[in-house]
């Protein structure tokens, strides 16, 4: 009977170890919960640099120009559809049509309105009104998007009759291409957030400042002592001064312009303190387009047009200024 | 006799407590790490879904079409609520990824909103938005979540392992009591000069069956696990991937349109993504790997039909983009998502379908193996309890009355 006992005590001895050892696999719950932080940075445009790498000094253009005379036009304009045998308007009325480079990027000077996928701006207008010298119809006009970067190229190997596409004329760009006479004069100013108290670029040193990756802009404010801050586009410097991240944009008053429009709680202030005349480009193989562009341009300046387009666009400005003055190089 | 049995209860239980651990895994890998795993990858499905969406509703001018604008607003509901799934599953490594998609998500939403009331008025600021809440998603969301779903597979994985390992304890102890056993029986014999006990005849024989069924249950158990992933998960991550992949390009395409000629990094991006999609000549990378690791019919149809689609996209995109390039964006983008099924977004829809149906077929076949691995061992707990009875009793009886008899 011993024997009998004992197995009895060793079978309930191991079950109760094989409890154990089974319930054991069941885990603990006596862990302390996770700590976690998590910083609340600003989300970041794309490609965003804080700080901006400062391009370095333009090279110094060759040779000595006056960038702002063009060739003067040759007596008034021919009457619609009937230009001069043998010239490039005339080719351009047998074609049907002419074909503009313009930017699609830029708010009110040359933009897809979102609402209806068509291209408007400043820009547009005055390519517009070239149409209207050429056809007596604006709307004979077609309108390829290009890059800043295909401006030249496009206008050389005869991809568009012209560029008009917020295009300053320096004396670098002119051995290249022919420019019109003026149709707009655009300068580096500052845009701010209303009621910030900020007046000039002065008041920015030491401070973020935001401009478009490898832009002569850049070069600008960081020579006046603030730290730049580069982006892809420049509406991403609008979307950093709205979030707080910077608190100024700086390039040419045309881009500002379109950067205040979008928010009514930014102005454009300041003095300008750079100075970038911009003209329409065209072939140097057709200096008669030119002639042909700077008689519609008189005319613009001359009947309105040309201050109806710009309170169309660019009041975010100011009121309209007198049209630039034409110079002539001969 | 005492080692005798104490070797017959070890055995006994090391076997039951074995047997209950391993269903107990196998549950946890079909109920717990499978569905960790499927509710991470609907969490990474659902982000890149959204970052998609959000950027081909900008294509459509101001007003994006309804059912867009409801694909988005699902794809946040889908990813909040496998994010909780996900949070409520995972272990203190993949806390931190967690929180870093919990407090961003809301950042991500807020811009979308703030681009889509901006692109209502027409304003390009709405794109600019729109670029920053994508880079936001693409730079810190989506890693997040591939981290999560990283995470959730290893555990599947390691889940697995455990459930498929050998029961080498047991095997043991049951080869230790059946050599008792036999040394038990060749005592007695010389004792009694009786050839046979039956008592420790049964109980020889009950623990023969015992060791036999526990190494049965066990390599059934494992053959059936390794198919839940080879046949299973392995496939449906392949596809997974494929799919995510897909809608990242159909992302970069939408937003190098919708950037108006500034697009270029988003096009770059597009040819990477397209490229671990399909390989460089449209029938490599992810598909081509998921084509050949497909392996029954259904899959690889679904498959078969995703390549086909990609190479009809790959054509479409190259139209849209020389379209774009050549400043005829309304063109372009009627070539995107303008009517018909030639359009990219028809095609990419049924790329993505395409793939959809794949994934829920290998999720399926995943779960029936899984629980063929469970029904591997059903019963075993009740069969083993009473085998290690009879081995105790046959044992006790046979060596008792021997015992006694001789006293």
């Amino acid at each position: 009977m011993t024997v009998r006992h004992r197995v009895g005590r060793l079978l309930a001895g191991l079950l109760a170890v094989a409890t154990v050892v089974g319930a054991a696999g069941c885990g603990a719950d006596d862990q302390a919960l996770p700590d976690h932080r998590i910083p609340a940075d600003p989300p970041r445009p794309v490609g965003m640099r804080d700080p901006a790498v400062v391009p370095s000094a333009a090279t110094n253009s060759p040779g000595s120009c006056n960038p702002r005379a063009s060739l003067r036009p040759t007596g008034p304009l021919p009457p619609p559809r009937q230009m001069p045998a043998r010239t490039a308007m005339a080719r351009i009325v047998q074609r049907g049509r002419l074909v503009v480079g313009v930017d699609q990027n830029s708010y009110q000077f040359g933009f897809r309105d979102p609402l209806t996928g068509e291209l408007a701006g400043f820009d547009i207008d005055i390519a517009r009104e070239i149409a209207r010298g050429l056809f007596g119809d604006p709307d004979r006009i077609q309108f390829r998007a290009i890059s800043s970067a295909d401006r030249i190229r496009v206008v050389k190997d005869g991809t568009v009759d012209m560029v008009v596409r917020t295009m300053t004329m320096n004396c670098e760009r002119w051995q290249e291409v022919s420019f019109s006479t003026e149709y707009f004069t655009a300068g580096q100013r500052i845009l701010v957030t209303r009621g910030s108290g900020i007046e000039s670029i002065a008041q920015l040193r030491g401070k973020k400042v935001c401009a478009a990756d490898g832009s002569t802009s850049i070069r600008n404010i960081a020579a006046a002592g603030t730290v730049p801050v580069s982006v892809v586009n420049w509406t991403d410097c609008l979307v950093l001064l709205q979030q707080n991240q910077v608190v100024a944009v700086s390039t040419d008053d045309s881009i500002l312009a379109g950067l205040a429009a979008q928010d009514p709680n930014t102005q454009v202030v300041g003095p300008r303190f750079s100075d970038e005349p911009y003209g329409i480009a065209i072939s140097k193989a057709s200096p008669e387009l030119v002639r042909f562009v700077n008689a519609v341009l008189e005319k613009i300046r001359a009947d309105g047009t040309w201050t109806r387009i710009y309170n169309r666009w660019l009041r975010s400005l100011g009121p309209a200024p007198a049209p630039p003055k034409a110079q002539y190089r001969d | 006799m005492a080692a005798v049995v104490a070797l017959g209860v070890l055995f006994g239980a090391t076997a039951l407590v074995g047997v209950r651990q391993r269903a107990a895994l196998v549950r946890g890998v079909t109920v717990r790490s499978g569905e960790l795993l499927v509710a991470a990858q609907n969490l990474y499905r659902a982000l890149s879904d959204a970052d998609a969406t959000a950027a081909s509703a900008f294509l459509s001018n101001g007003l994006e079409p309804p059912e867009l604008r409801a694909r988005y607003q699902q794809d946040l509901a889908d990813a909040a609520a496998a994010l909780t799934v996900v949070s409520a599953a995972t272990d203190g490594r993949s806390i931190a990824a967690v929180a870093r998609i919990t407090a961003r998500l809301p950042v991500y939403s807020g811009l979308i909103e703030t681009a889509r009331s901006y692109n209502r008025q027409g304003l390009p600021l709405g794109v600019a938005y729109l670029q920053e809440a994508s880079g936001l998603m693409r730079e810190e969301l989506l890693p997040a979540a591939q981290e999560l779903y990283a995470a959730a597979s290893a555990e599947l994985d390691a889940a697995r392992d455990r459930a498929a390992g050998f029961p080498w304890v047991a095997t043991l102890f049951g080869l230790t009591t059946l050599g008792a056993l036999g040394l038990a029986q060749v005592y007695l014999t010389r004792r009694t000069n009786r050839l046979l006990n039956v008592g420790l005849l049964v109980s020889t024989g009950a623990a023969v069956l015992l060791l036999g069924w526990l190494i049965a249950s066990a390599v059934a158990a494992a053959v059936y696990l390794k198919a839940s992933r080879d046949d299973g998960s392995a496939q449906m991550n392949l596809l997974a991937e494929a799919r995510i992949a897909g809608l990242q390009a159909r992302a970069d395409e939408a937003l190098t349109l919708v950037a108006r000629g500034n697009g270029a990094a988003f096009e770059q991006h597009y040819v990477v993504v397209m490229q671990r999609l399909a390989g460089a000549d449209g029938d490599g990378g992810l598909l081509g790997e998921a084509l050949a690791a497909a392996s029954d019919q259904p899959t690889r149809q679904a498959v078969e039909e995703a390549i086909a689609q990609c190479r009809a996209w790959i054509t479409a995109h190259r139209q849209v983009r020389a379209l774009d390039d050549r400043g005829e964006f309304n063109e372009a983008v009627r070539a995107t998502v303008g009517p018909g099924d030639r359009t990219t977004a028809a095609i990419f829809s049924r790329l993505d379908e395409a793939l959809a149906q794949a994934i829920t077929h290998n999720g399926q076949r995943f779960e029936r193996e899984a629980t063929s691995a469970g029904r591997a061992l059903t019963g075993a707990d009740v069969g083993f309890v009473a085998l290690t009875v009879l081995v105790l009793a046959g044992a006790v009886v046979g060596m008792q009355r021997r015992i006694v008899e001789y006293r």
